[in-house]
């Protein structure tokens, strides 16, 4: 995307974005192009508003991005997938740890435990 | 089962019942297998020394479990005094390559994810898949993700346990959120299907 201090209309350094658009869509894309963060900081935005509330301006310009930007939309619905895959974890555990105290190691923990008094 | 109540504590017998499920939900936390193991071994002998204040309100197990849960509390904090936990380089340039302008390189941008990561949760390979892009992760930056992702604390209490400022919190758990992402997608979510500029994904 292009940076904030560069005109409007002015066409986005990334060729894709404008690919197969009619001249009314260029000039819109280029237009939130220029008023909205930049992908960069669109998905570091992202992972904040999962901490944090984020300023109203903020969240209205990124709802503006994603208007143009469907790899950005894709990237918040995934971001809140992988919450709610980790968010699961504790339940799969021992699908992602089928290991196990060794029978020796259990040994010698039950013997630690006799020779300690309640 | 074993029993519910502390009226018969053998402690030589929470080795069998709960041994392997401590273990486990410390190993999930430290990723390091002596690691686990020792704090599984501290959370038994404190709770023999503490065995006389345990009422049997809670379950025997969830007793165990809020002895580990500070212990591996206790290892975290500890550990932050010994390591830097703010590695802020992490992923600044490998993931360079996506962005082309600050934009997304549209050849490498996010995928749509099919079949939908809801049917991945039940399968076991795609947790194998999850271990593994975990442990690829700087150990800090795993160890940041897991404590607010797995372990849910909250920022004010991760930042206190770890001595590290809100600011940088968040960087890591971006960088850890965008390789996360990024290795599931090539490792389970195979079925990539680029769309273009126009598409609804």
């Amino acid at each position: 995307m292009v940076s904030a201090d560069q005109s409007s209309f002015s066409a986005p350094p990334n060729p894709s974005l404008l690919t197969g658009r009619n001249w009314i869509e260029r000039r819109l894309v280029s237009y939130i192009t220029n008023h909205t963060p930049t992908c960069r900081d669109v998905v570091r935005l992202l992972s904040q508003s999962m901490e944090v509330k984020l300023p109203i301006t903020t969240r209205i310009k990124l709802r503006f991005h994603f208007l143009i930007c469907i790899w950005c939309q894709r990237y918040e619905r995934q971001l809140w997938a992988l919450r709610k895959i980790a968010s699961s974890v504790s339940e799969r555990v021992a699908d992602i740890y089928p290991e196990t105290l060794s029978d020796r190691s259990k040994e010698q923990l039950k013997q630690s435990l006799r020779g300690t008094e309640p | 089962m074993p029993q519910e109540s502390s009226n018969h504590v053998n402690p030589e017998n929470w080795v069998d019942a709960y041994g392997d499920r401590l273990y486990r939900y410390a190993l999930l936390r430290v990723r390091h297998h002596e690691v686990a193991e020792d704090l599984v071994q501290e959370t038994l002998f404190a709770a023999v020394r503490a065995c006389a204040k345990f009422r049997g309100s809670s379950s025997e197990q969830s007793w165990l479990y809020g002895i580990l849960k500070n212990k591996i509390f206790d290892y975290f904090r500890k550990l932050a005094q010994e390591v830097c936990f703010t590695d802020l380089e992490f992923l600044e340039d490998e993931m360079s390559h996506k962005f082309i302008d600050q934009g997304w390189n549209h050849e490498l941008g996010p995928a749509q994810w099919k079949p939908g990561p809801e049917a991945a949760l039940n399968r076991k390979e795609f947790w194998k898949t999850f271990r593994s892009c975990l442990n690829k992760l700087p150990a800090r930056v795993a160890d940041v993700f897991v404590l607010r992702e797995i372990e849910q604390l909250d920022t004010a209490q991760i930042c206190e346990t770890l001595g590290i400022s809100q600011n940088n919190l968040w960087v890591m758990l971006h960088r850890a959120r965008m390789a996360l992402r990024e290795c599931l997608e090539l490792n389970w979510f195979e079925g990539k299907l680029k769309l273009g500029p126009k598409t609804n994904g």
